[in-house]
This record gives structure tokens, sequence and C-alpha cells, in this order.
């Protein structure tokens, strides 16, 4: 029987390998990669979760719209980091300290 | 343990797996192709919580959509970012980063014990759902009762995402122009 | 205490005091032009013309008492004040009356001097000193003027610092005054202890001193203070046996021992004396006496056989400040004073006509080029011709000296005597030694005097440096000329009496009297001054006979002779018996303050060193390092915090994710 649980640990498990990939990885492009393991993460919870409403399908209404939106801050993502990269000559996050007064 | 429970643990194990590999590889390009087998997994996850559709989605979406402008934005972009993309081969895996290791297992136990924790103890809203019997079963027509549920409760949402979803376009279009483009 | 209304008498006494102090301080101020002295002449003579209007207001009069207030300690006030009654209006007149004269005398005879304008600067500090001690009303403020005569005097006597004569002379008047300070600063400690105050209106006052009554001292108290007020005397006046200063302090220029050694410093001891005569008893005054007597009569006898002429008189000095400290000792005080007064016109005139001779001499010598001791008077005679005035001049003086009728000195000098036949009448048969002592002295002075006279200016000038050069010899300049014949005239008897024969008619002992007289012996005032005048006739004969006819060879071998002639032996006793033991002590003494006292306060150093640098290390280690590690925390803090702007969006995203990863933690303690 699979049960809830085993959808939350495996949706822990992508989200913390996400973030390990935000946080530490040194290319923009696996950056964004992290960010949409953490969003599959997070909709892997919701349809999880979704389950137990069918009466509005909430949780699976919502997975849909969080994938749309995670294809739409690919696309706007991809964008910045051509222009980043065309500012900057790199997609080195730790190369990029602008945020610095 | 039958063969369902079987090709969960399967599928899961591939996408956490195939994770782990993708964020601690110095190839880029290997990464974005592992993004694929993680991708596929989770879609083959989300048929197990008896979500059909969005399983379709995802694939159809990712896998043909994000994925795709990943690699061509890797691959179309001009050469000296991909020469700098590609450059650092040498070692196979990557050197851990110690500050966020810590961090990402902090998170990791956070939801574990969350997770395990609502295993446990049954939220009363999934209680009250299962005693009411709200509960999705194998046989419904999700794509039926969803498709219904959009266009009507779930309308107002639908059309702040078309319009963020046109925003977006523009945007990263605009975003993504040459210099000297009007 | 209020502040003290300023009238005019007392606003001319601080003039006169003060302007020589101005005077002083320009001449100091304006440094090497200032050569002609006219700044402190002019001082001097307008302290004279305040003296004189002071003397006036205050002479038989109130005197002016007033005194403001100093500084305390604890409840005691200290103040400094002005007491002029008739003694200080006296001494106040008197000193400026000789330093004007000798003011100007300097300035042709300190002439072309390369110091002179150190000179002018001395004079007119030492004045300020002397004319503060006379007017002080405050045994404090008397004794810093006191040690600001010896100071001055230091200066003056070693005037000619390149001497190395002038040096050992102004060290040895400055030690042996030392010696005297310290009995002066002992008698005023056991004055204040015994009355708590230092006033001397309040001590000494004429109507009822303090001092009659017994304070909270004891008799021998008394006499201790007696004796310590003595002792500061016995020094500044040159007393047997601490006179030994005064003969070697002629190594300064004459004008200067004309003024400090014999007019008016040598006084100031007596003129203490006069001051605090309340405090002494019986015992003190017989000690006065018999010291002064001793004095004149030793004294007298070492000036017989000097050379030098300005040591014959500095003898001369010793043995009249010796007559007046005998003076003191009968209680005879006014007597005394009215001597000092006498002493000193015809003693300051007596070193003017010296240093007039010398002046001289020192010309022949330049001119002549020979190598000669212009100061000895075997170099000279026959002077009279050359020198008439400087001749009638001295003469005048010495006669004075000698007590000749129609001069000061017969009348202060007799007047003397007769008491002090009047108090050995009052003593025990064995005081009349006293008197006769005093006599004698007074024999011994006429002889030294003519001696003089005769050797200098009318013998024949033996085979020395004068023979076949009479021509280059001429009388002083008129800037020296005026003031010898100023003080000629003040020798006389007209300034003291009209009544040339007899003291008792003179105006300023009856200013001073004391209340208690000695019986009178009336056969004694007449019989003394005639005896005394038969007496300086017969040694005048004498002497003429012998130095200028050349009647008696001299025996130079005597033993007798070479003793006066070496002062007695009294440098050497004092070289041989006293200095080397001293030194000794000294040494022991330096031994012990460098390794016990030294040690002792070494040690202490150490120790408050150690304790210091643990105090030190303490401040530097623990306070210090408080006071670093906040600013280090913060200093560190700030660097941390900054080194988390880093503008790297991973490193927020880091620091995000794990405050959430805190709050989620929280949360799930908080519920658990």
């Amino acid at each position: 029987m699979i049960t809830i649980t085993h959808f939350l640990v495996v949706g822990a498990w992508l989200f913390s390998i996400g973030l390990y990939a935000v946080l530490a990885r040194r290319n923009a492009i696996l950056v964004l990669v992290g960010i949409e393991l953490m969003i599959n993460a997070a909709i892997l919870n919701l349809v999880a979760f979704g389950r137990y409403d069918s009466s509005l399908y909430g949780g699976q209404a919502f997975a849909l719209f969080a994938i749309v939106l995670a294809a739409a801050a690919v696309a706007v993502a991809l964008a910045i980091i051509l222009n980043v990269y065309k500012h900057h000559k790199t997609v080195n996050p730790e190369d990029i300290s602008d945020l610095k007064d | 343990m039958d063969m369902q429970t079987i090709v969960f643990y399967s599928l899961a194990f591939a996408a956490v797996f195939s994770a782990i590999l993708l964020v601690s590889l110095r190839n880029i390009a290997r990464s974005l192709f592992l993004f694929f087998v993680v991708l596929f997994a989770v879609a083959g996850l989300y048929l197990f919580a008896l979500a059909d559709f969005v399983a379709i989605t995802q694939v159809m979406v990712y896998v043909g959509g994000i994925l795709i402008l990943m690699l061509f934005a890797f691959m179309l972009s001009n050469r000296e970012m991909f020469r700098q993309l590609q450059r650092g081969t040498a070692h196979f895996i990557a050197i851990p980063v110690w500050q966020a290791l810590p961090i990402a297992i902090l998170f990791l136990t956070v939801m574990l014990y969350t997770a395990l924790h609502v295993g446990r103890n049954e939220p009363p809203w999934i209680t009250a759902s299962r005693e009411a019997g709200t509960v999705i079963r194998a046989a419904d027509n999700t794509v039926e009762q969803l498709g219904v549920h959009t266009m009507t409760h779930y309308l107002l949402p639908f059309e702040v995402v078309s319009v963020l979803l046109m925003m977006a376009l523009i945007g990263a279009a605009h975003l993504a122009r040459k210099e000297g483009d009007a | 205490m209020p502040v003290p209304t300023l009238t005019y008498p007392l606003l001319a006494t601080l003039a006169a005091v003060l302007m020589p102090f101005l005077a002083f301080l320009l001449t100091a101020a304006t440094g090497k032009k200032a050569r002609n002295g006219a700044v402190s002449i002019a001082a001097i003579s307008i302290s004279l013309l305040a003296a004189a209007y002071v003397f006036a207001h205050v002479w038989g009069k109130d005197p002016i008492h007033v005194q403001w207030h100093w500084f305390s300690i604890g409840r005691q006030a200290f103040h400094v004040g002005l007491l002029v009654n008739n003694a200080s209006a006296l001494m106040l007149l008197l000193v400026c009356l000789v330093a004007l004269p000798v003011h100007v005398y300097s300035t042709a005879y300190m002439k072309g001097d390369p110091g002179i304008h150190r000179y002018w600067a001395y004079l007119s500090l030492f004045c300020f000193a002397m004319l503060g001690l006379a007017v002080a009303g405050n045994l404090l403020l008397m004794y810093i003027c006191w040690e600001l005569v010896g100071f001055a005097s230091y200066l003056l006597i070693g005037f000619w610092f390149t001497r190395d004569a002038a040096i050992q002379a102004n060290k040895k008047a400055f030690i042996i005054n030392r010696i005297g300070d310290l009995g002066f600063l002992l008698g005023i400690a056991i004055l204040y202890s015994g009355f708590g105050t230092l006033d001397i209106q309040v001590l000494f006052g004429t109507d009822t001193p303090a001092v009659s009554g017994t304070g909270n001292l004891t008799p021998g108290w008394f006499t201790a203070a007696g004796l310590a007020f003595f002792l500061g005397a016995m020094a500044k006046s040159a007393q047997f046996p601490l006179h030994v200063w005064l003969p070697d302090a002629m190594e300064g220029p004459t004008s200067v021992s004309s003024l400090i050694h014999a007019a008016t410093m040598v006084a100031a001891g007596v003129f203490l004396l006069a001051r605090v005569f309340p405090l002494f008893d019986g015992t003190v005054l017989f000690v006065i006496a018999v010291t002064g007597t001793v004095t004149a009569f030793a004294a007298a006898c070492f000036a017989l056989t000097q050379y030098d002429i300005k040591k014959i008189l500095a003898f001369s000095t010793i043995s009249q400040l010796g007559f007046m400290m005998a003076g003191i000792g009968f209680g005879m005080y006014h007597v005394a004073l009215f001597h000092l007064t006498t002493h000193a016109f015809f003693k300051c005139l007596l070193f003017l006509c010296a240093g007039a001779v010398i002046h001289e001499m020192q010309h022949v010598k330049q001119k002549l080029g020979h190598d000669f001791d212009p100061q000895d008077i075997r170099n000279m005679g026959g002077l009279r011709k050359h020198m008439p005035i400087t001749c009638a001049t001295m003469s005048i003086a010495a006669l004075a000296l000698v007590g000749f009728p129609l001069t000061g000195g017969y009348l202060s000098k007799d007047a003397l005597l007769v008491h002090g036949f009047e108090w050995a009448a009052t003593q025990h048969g064995m005081a009349l030694a006293v008197p006769c002592a005093l006599a004698v002295a007074s024999m011994l002075t006429g002889f030294y005097s003519f001696r003089l006279l005769a050797k200098v200016f009318f013998a024949q000038p033996a085979a020395g440096p004068l023979t076949g050069s009479h021509a280059t010899l001429h009388d002083a300049p008129l800037p020296m000329r005026i003031p010898m014949l100023f003080l000629a005239a003040c020798s006389l008897f007209p300034l003291f009496t009209f009544h040339p024969l007899n003291d008792g008619h003179v105006w300023l002992l009856r200013g001073l009297a004391p209340d208690a007289t000695l019986p009178p012996l009336r056969l004694l005032h007449f019989a003394i001054p005639i005896l005394a005048t038969i007496a300086s006739v017969i040694i005048a004969t004498v002497t003429w006979r012998w130095y200028v006819l050349g009647k008696y060879p001299l025996k130079p071998q005597g033993a007798l002779y070479r003793l006066s002639l070496h002062q007695g032996y009294l440098d050497a006793l004092y070289m041989r018996a006293i200095i080397p033991p001293l030194m000794r002590l000294s040494a022991v003494l330096f031994w012990l303050d460098r390794h016990v006292v030294d040690g002792f306060v070494n040690g202490l150093a150490a120790g408050g060193r150690a304790l210091a640098s643990a105090a030190a290390w303490a401040d530097y280690r623990v306070v210090d390092g408080l006071v670093r590690m906040t600013g280090k925390l913060a200093l560190g803090l700030g660097n941390a915090l900054r080194r988390s702007q880093t503008g790297r969006v991973q490193h927020y995203l880091a620091l995000a994710f794990f405050l959430m990863v805190v709050m989620l933690l929280y949360f799930i303690f908080a519920r658990a």
C-alpha cells in the first residue's frame, strides 16, 4: 500500500536536492534546474494530498497551474540568464555580486 | 510486497538517485539529460497519486517544453558561453559545497520528520475526507472532473494563469532580444 | 579679616619696598642693555622719598600694621603683612639713605664692567629684600626676605664669578648663613607652636606682647627660641665664631661691600634681635652680651695686622657688630640700633673711600703694568696729596669709627660703653669683664683705624709701585665724590643731636627707648666719654709716631702678631677640626642615605613600580582587554555581518533557507 508518507518522503528528498543545487552549484542553468526540482517536489506533494479531495480536485488543478507557472518561470529565467551572461560574461552566481553595495 | 510497491520504489529511487547525480555532475549537458530521467520518474509517481492528467502535462510541458528550452538555451547560445559552461569538466563529481550541504540536510531532516509525523498522525481533514468518501479512486475519470472544475470553480485562477503566462512569454521575448533590436 | 584700607603711608611703604623689585624685574628683562643703572637709581630714589614720608608719618606715632590673608593650612591662616613702627621706619629710611649714595657711587666705580647689567639687577633685588625685611610684619615674611637678602648677597659676592676666590667666598657666605637660617627657622617654629601666630605685632607688640604670657611653652622653650633667633642673627651679623664669611665676602665689588657687608645686611641680625627683643630672657641676653663682646674684641685684634684694606674694614665691621650685639645683650636695643645707624653711615663711607683708593691703585696697576695687589696697604702711602677729598672724608669716617667727639660714632659708642658699665653694675662681679673688654676693643679700634689712615694717606710710600708715578694719581670722579661727601656729612653729630658731647639728647634714642632702662650711673656719663677721648688721642699719637714717623720697628715674627694676622687661625681650625669630621659625618650620612634611606625609598619605589606594572598589566590586559574585546567583538560581528553581505544570490538564499529551517524547527519543537 502506497501511503501519503511515501510521496512526502520522495518529495522531501527531491526538494532537498533541489535546494542543494540552488545553493551550491556554480552555474546559473543548474541553479534553475534546482528550482525546477523543488517545484516538482512541491507538485508531487500537491498531487499526493489532492487524492483526498475528489469534490474539487484542488490538488491536481493547482498542480497543473504550478506546472504552467514553472514553465513561464523557466522561460523568463533563461532570458535573464542570457542577459546576465551578456552583461557579466559569466553565468557563475559566485562571480556576480552586484547586490552588494 | 506487491508489484505496485516495487514499481513505486523503483520510480522513487530513480528520481532521487538521478537528482543526486544531477547536482553532483560537473558536466552540465549530462546534468540536463539526467533531469529528463528525474522528470519522467516524477511523472510516474504522479500516476501513483492517481493524477494521470498531471503526469501527462508534466511530460508534455516539462520534458517537451522546459527541458527542450533549456537545452536550446544551452546549446544555441553563443560559443563563449558554451565554452564557459563546459569548463571544468576535469572532475566527474563536483566538490560538495560545505555551506550548502548542512542546510540541505537540515531541510531534509525537518521534512522527513514532518512526513513521518503526518504518516503517524493523520491530519483531521484527511480522516474526514476518508470518512466522507471524497477520496479519488482509481476508477474515477480525473480528466473530465478536472476539466469541469477548471472551467467552473477554478475559472479565475485559470484566467490569471493565462494572463501571467502571456506576460511571461512577452517578458522572456523582450529579455532575450538582441541589443539594438526595437 | 577685612581688607585693610589703603592709606597714604601704607601705599608709600609698599612703594618703597616694591620699587626696587620693579627695577630688578625691568633690569633683568632688559638684559645686557641695562648698563647705566638709571632704572635702579630712579627706583631707589623713589624708595628714599617714600621712606622719608613714611618715617615722618610713623616716627613717634602709631605704627602702621596691616595684614592680608595669604594662605591657609587646615585651620591655620597665614598672612602677609606690614608692620612699620619706629624701628622699621628707621631701618627703611636708613637702607634707602645708604643705598642711594652707593648706587650713585657704583655708576662710576663699576663703569665698564662687562657684567654691569647683572650688577644693577642684583643690587635692586638686594634693596627690595632688605626693605622688605625691614617692614615685614610677620615672621614668615621676614624669613623669606631674610633668605632673599642672603641670596642677593650670595649673588653679589660671587659677582666676579670667574675668580675662584669669589666663588669660594660666596659659597662660604651662603653655607654659614644657612646655619643662621636654621636657627631663625627653629625660632619661628617654636614660637608658632607656642602661640599659633607669627604676627610680630601680636607676638612682640608694644603694650601686651604675646610672649609676655607663656603660651603653651615652658620657660626652657623661651630660652631655646631666644637662642635660636640669636643663632640666626649670629650668622647674618657675623658674630664670633660664625664671622668667618664676612672677611672673605670682600671678594665682591667694594661698593657691594659697603652697602651689604657694612651698612645693611649685616645689620639685619641686629634688627631682627631688636624686633623680637621681648622674647629674650636673662640667659639669652647674657649669652648675647658675651658673644657680642668676644666678637668685638677678637675682630678688633684681627684687624690690627691685616694688610688688605678691605679686610681691615671687614674686621672692623665685625667688631662694631659685636658692639651692637653687646648693646642688645645689655637690654639697650635702642642704643644698639643707634650705633647701627651711625655705623651704617661711617662704615659705608669707609668702604666707599677704600673703593676710591682701590680704584686709583687699579688704574696705576693697569698703567704701569706692574703686578701688585691694589688692595694691599703696604703698597700705598702719601695719597693725601693726590686724593685730598678722599683723605678728608675717610678721616672723618675713621674718627667716627674711633668715637671722636663731634662725630656720630662718639655718641653711639660711648653710649654703648656707658650702658655696658651700667649693666655690669646690675650683674655679678665677673660681668665687669664685659664692658672692660669692650673698652679695650674700642681702643684697639682706634689703633687699627689710625694705622689704616697713616699707612694709606700720611706715611711716605714704601718702595713700591707708587714711588715715581705720582702724576697718574688723582681724586675720585664726581659720581664717587658726591656720595662720599654726603655720607661724611651724615657721619657727623648734627644729624642726631645738636648737643655734640651728650648722648642724652639724641632724638633717635628717645624715639626707640624701651620702657625699662638700666639705673643710670651719672658719673659714667661724664667719665667714660672723656676717658675714651683721651685714650683715642694717645693712641692716635702713638700710631702717628709708629707708622708715619716710623719710630717703632715692627716685629712680624711675634706669636701674637701671627695669631692676629691669621685671624686667630680660626679658618685653619675650621679646616682641621670641623670640616674633616663633618666630611666624615657627611660620608657616613651619605652612605646611610645611599644605602638605607635611598634603599628604603628605592624599595618603596620598586614596590610601587611593581604594583604599577601589575596595575598596568591588569589595566592593559583586563580593563583594556575588556574594552578591546568589546571592540573586537563589534569589529568581528561587523566583519561577519559584512561578509554576509556578499552580494551573491546563493549566500542570501542560504541564509534565508537556514533561517527557515530554524523557524520550522522552532515550530516543530514548540508544538511538541
